[in-house]
């Protein structure tokens, strides 16, 4: 008996309703004013206490992780800080957003959203990165992504989204669907539904006949057939020709191409040959390339609301630790967003605002949403995660934990200070540092939804040479280096918090150290080394707080 | 504004709400939970009555495919059946090959499934089919056996590795995946060293300040633990409290310090000697102990293969049963002989068998099996299931059966619900005891 293991996907067609425009909060109120009217609005209404503003270092801490992915360092916390500035806030987030690190950082988020189980491929994080520091708009990328010029440096990066994936039809469908809609299609077995399973089989499939005809070349060369349907069996056993129909429902007319038995016969023949051998040659596209069809219906006004939903929903999830709708790969009727209308007012103003990634992001950086604390020491219950009432403490993913690592160990006076004020000494020192932390961020694993972090990673820490030869290091590069020429153990204890935990230590905190040192006099340099492990191994460095 | 509602059919028949489950096992993961169809609390008392009873798995994975015939299936006399003959056993009215002379002798311990029809014939495919229990569906990864048992069986704060994998050659080397248990249930995996990776203290720090160092580390981080309540934040603390617990499991790895004796009954090759190893892990806790032996993909020369990879495997397995037995922790372990896939009945130029999926083998023994019993039944020349058709699915349900875990028991990946065993499995309960 074969045993049914159909994907039958979880869509429902009544979605969140169209963009409603009259109800929304106006047009042109700056984007976090409207983030914290709508959160606010459901924090009051349902009586929920919030937790206050966080600090100013913490909030540096948490902009420096989000905007350039790694902590900040000494002096930057310092200045921070120290500054009187009425706006050093904006300041800082402008700064930020246009430095070298953030195109780094968005990379790295955005490979993260698109090739997640092939990270570190070159091509494409060539891409990423080009796209990335000019702020290509997000539309365009989806173009470059899936119908991108073979012949065009970038663009043909851009298509390894499409071309590592295209041996496995299914796994494209839903990388795509679940990457730019964030609908996730790929349901093992639904609920018995038997008024709208078929239907639902028809999105799927309708989705997967627009990618059906996509092949790639010995060469790698991605193309198009200009003919196929996809066909697939109901549950019942009926066997149905799937449309050419778009997660809306909106179905797409594709002119067919009158192509002879034996014309047909041909290209196909010359098709199979490309597949096989590199040097033969390709057959001119004919007809309308189905791809392009479905790009243009999904940003379609009237079509584009998963396309824009998705992407303002991932950036929210990115900045806040959970979606707006969560989780992110499951945007449909039965699972609403906490803030409809917040999430809607954001996608309209991303298609008002040409999919500015960096304008939504910035946004959310200057709300008061954004910046609450994430301690939590009221008595009161703890606010369920939806409200957005208290921040939460997020695991770094791995690179972003090496590079703070990485950041955290080196000597704090061995920082370039005028590299920061010229872009292009800036980006190689940031590329330097993105190169070292390849080897250390395939240590650690990428957190997903309820992350668990493995003893496995304890175990490196505490046992591995490389941990003790290289962050640990006592030379002039490294933060031990400095600390162990200061004789003063407060002065030291203060040094090595400013640059791990970006603060300084509560009287506690300096005493349990200090008592440590204390009883380790004799051997105070290896004294300070294992109290600086005992901070790099901490939460507040492998958690965004 | 809207309350977070269920995802899938608007409405709540999945009882608790993701923040009642997060409050229910706060110290477990987040996005699975226990079959919701029981309230949180029950269930709760459940899994811990069931991680009480120390059960265990020991998996003898013969990587590359054991062919049937040479082991638990024979057909001798038959065109397909090959030179060897079959031979009674300690259970009357069963038979399996000659090169399987001890496990015969202890059949009592032991049920065969002969009917296994699982169609996946590429070693990848085959190998995620058997380990999974599913295949894999895009956008989703399954963990395999040895992390759903970690989860179900182990403790969360356990002083020694709760999923340990052994898989030393080159051949068809496969880490093994936790997939969307996250990474505390991956494997420990053995590899290069018969020793896990930074398991021994560097000599640079002494034992004391090894432990003061981490004790300074845990003070530090209690009060960031106390104002974060959430199950990621203190999975990190977790994690750097049971590392000292493993480090002490180091001696578990060395079996020098296993008698002469004993470590003659397990035989002088690799593949014993880490059967000696799973021994003393699952002795000490261990819930899940995977010892991978390749190669046996005998395309050609299959009869001087299974000579002898069946003769290591016939003196490991029944080596270890006995030990088992004998420490009586045979009642608590099961020990699964099982591969991707077994060999095609037809014998090729070579005197090879090729990879073969519609009508195959494994055995099962121990904990929770009804002993010296063989199920399902192949056609006279071994090419189809005659009888008691098995799927990979099934299996995977008779595996979490035997240890009283629920298979229809249901992890959540989000919102989604997700039995155990996959869809419509059932577990064959002529197997169990």
């Amino acid at each position: 008996m074969p045993r049914s293991v159909a994907l039958c996907c979880v869509l429902t067609v009544i979605l969140s309703a169209p963009l409603r425009a009259a109800e929304l909060q106006p047009v042109d109120q700056p984007i976090e004013q409207v983030i914290d009217y709508y959160v606010d609005a459901f924090i009051k209404a349902d009586e929920v206490t919030t937790a206050p503003q966080a600090n100013d270092a913490t909030v540096l801490r948490r902009l420096t992780l989000d905007l350039a992915g790694r902590i900040p360092t000494s002096k930057e916390t310092q200045d921070y800080v120290a500054s009187e500035s009425a706006s050093k806030r904006v300041e800082l987030v402008d700064r930020l957003l246009a430095s070298p690190d953030f195109a780094f950082h968005h990379r790295n988020e955005l490979e993260e959203i698109l090739l997640p189980e092939r990270r570190n491929d070159g091509e494409f994080r060539k891409y990423l990165l080009w796209a990335a520091e000019q702020n290509r708009r997000w539309d365009d990328m989806y173009r470059d992504m899936l119908t991108g010029n073979e012949e065009d440096e970038y663009q043909k990066a851009a298509l390894q989204f499409v071309r590592t994936r295209i041996r496995d039809v299914d796994d494209l469908t839903n990388a795509t669907s679940v990457a730019f809609f964030g609908v996730n299609v790929s349901c093992a077995k639904c609920h018995d539904h038997p008024l709208v399973e078929d239907w639902k089989q028809d999105h799927f499939y309708g989705l997967q006949s627009f990618l059906s005809r996509t092949y790639v070349t010995k060469k790698n060369v991605v193309l198009e057939k200009p003919f196929g349907e996809v066909k697939y069996t109901t549950r019942e056993g009926v066997e149905k020709q799937a449309k050419f129909m778009f997660l809306t429902g909106a179905n797409v007319q594709i002119a067919s191409l009158e192509l002879s038995g034996d014309d047909k016969k041909k290209l196909e023949e010359a098709i199979r040959k490309t597949q096989q051998d590199d040097n033969a040659p390709i057959p001119e596209q004919q007809g309308d390339s189905v791809r392009q069809k479905l790009v243009d219906v999904s940003l379609r006004e009237g079509d584009n609301r998963f396309f824009a939903q998705n992407i303002a929903n991932r950036i929210w999830q990115r900045m806040l630790g959970r979606g707006l709708v969560d989780p992110v790969d499951q945007i449909h009727s039965g699972n609403p967003a906490s803030h409809p209308d917040l999430l809607q007012w954001l996608a309209r103003d991303l298609v008002t605002h040409g999919y500015d990634l960096k304008r939504l992001i910035r946004g959310i950086a200057m709300s008061q949403t954004y910046s609450r604390t994430s301690e939590w020491t009221s008595a009161a219950e703890t606010p369920s995660p939806e409200y957005f009432a208290l921040a939460t403490a997020r695991p770094l993913n791995p690179r972003q934990y090496a590079l703070s690592l990485l950041v955290a160990s080196r000597n704090p006076s061995h920082w370039d200070q005028e590299a920061f004020q010229q872009a292009d000494r800036w980006r190689q020192e940031r590329e330097n540092f993105e190169n070292a932390s390849n080897g250390w961020a395939g240590n650690f694993e990428a957190p997903t939804d309820g992350f668990q972090i493995a003893v496995d990673e304890a175990l490196l820490f505490s046992n591995s040479d490389r941990i003790q030869n290289d962050l640990l290091r006592d030379s002039g590069d490294r933060l031990i280096g400095q600390i162990k020429a200061i004789e003063d153990d407060q002065t030291a204890i203060s040094t090595a918090f400013l640059a791990i935990n970006s603060r300084q230590p509560t009287d506690e905190e300096s005493a349990a150290i200090r008592e440590y040192l204390a009883a380790r006099a004799d051997k105070r340099p290896e004294a300070l080394r294992q109290a600086i492990w005992a901070l790099l191994t901490g939460p507040e460095l492998r958690f965004n707080h | 504004m809207t309350r977070p509602g269920s995802y899938f059919c608007g409405s709540n028949d999945h009882g608790l709400s993701r923040r009642g489950f997060l409050g229910a096992t706060a110290a477990g993961a987040a996005t699975f939970a226990a079959d919701t169809r029981l309230d949180g609390f029950k269930s709760q008392v459940l899994a811990e009555e069931l991680k009480k009873q120390n059960k265990n798995v020991i998996l003898l994975w013969l990587a590359g495919g054991a062919s049937q015939f040479e082991t638990f299936d024979p057909k001798p006399g038959r065109p397909t059946g090959g030179p060897f003959r079959a031979i009674p056993t300690s259970s009357t009215g069963v038979h399996i090959s000659e090169l399987m002379p001890k496990v015969a002798a202890r059949m009592q311990h032991t049920a065969i499934i002969r009917s296994l029809y699982t169609k996946v014939t590429d070693h990848g495919g085959g190998a995620t089919l058997m380990e999974t229990g599913r295949r894999p569906a895009p956008g989703f990864s399954y963990p395999d056996i040895g992390a759903v048992v970690a989860r179900e069986l182990g403790r969360i704060d356990s002083q020694v590795p709760d999923y340990v994998s052994m898989y030393t050659s080159t051949e068809g080397r496969r880490k093994g995946t936790s997939g969307f248990l996250g990474a505390r249930y991956s494997p420990m995996f053995l590899a290069e060293n018969m020793v896990p990776e930074n398991i021994r203290r560097l000599d640079a720090i002494s034992d004391v300040d090894h432990h003061d160092r981490a004790a300074l580390r845990d003070v530090l981080a209690k009060k960031f633990n106390q104002t974060h309540k959430s199950s990621t934040v203190a999975s990190q603390t977790t994690a750097y409290q049971r590392v000292r617990g493993i480090m002490a499991s180091e001696k578990l790895f060395d079996i020098e310090q296993e008698p002469e004796a004993m470590r003659q009954k397990y035989g002088p090759l690799q593949f014993g000697q880490q059967c000696l190893i799973a021994r003393r892990l699952i002795e000490a806790g261990v819930p899940f102990v995977k010892v991978a032996r390749a190669w046996w993909d005998s395309h050609g020369q299959n009869f001087e293969t299974h000579r002898e990879l069946c003769a290591d495997l016939d003196q490991a397995m029944s080596a270890l049963l006995d030990d088992l037995d004998e420490r009586g922790l045979l009642k608590n372990t099961l020990v699964i002989t099982l591969g991707e896939f077994g060999r095609t009945p037809n014998i090729n130029a070579s005197l090879g068998r090729d990879h073969f999926a519609n009508a195959w083998s494994c055995s099962l023994s121990g904990c929770g099996i009804r002993g010296g019993v063989a199920y399902g039944k192949t056609d006279e020349d071994g090419h189809n299931v005659a009888e008691g058709q098995v799927q990979a699915g099934d299996l995977f349900a008779t595996i979490l059966s035997a240890l009283g875990i629920d298979p229809e028991s249901e992890y959540y990946l989000g919102s989604r619900p997700l039995p155990l065993a996959d869809f419509g499995s059932k577990a064959v309960k002529e197997v169990l005891a």
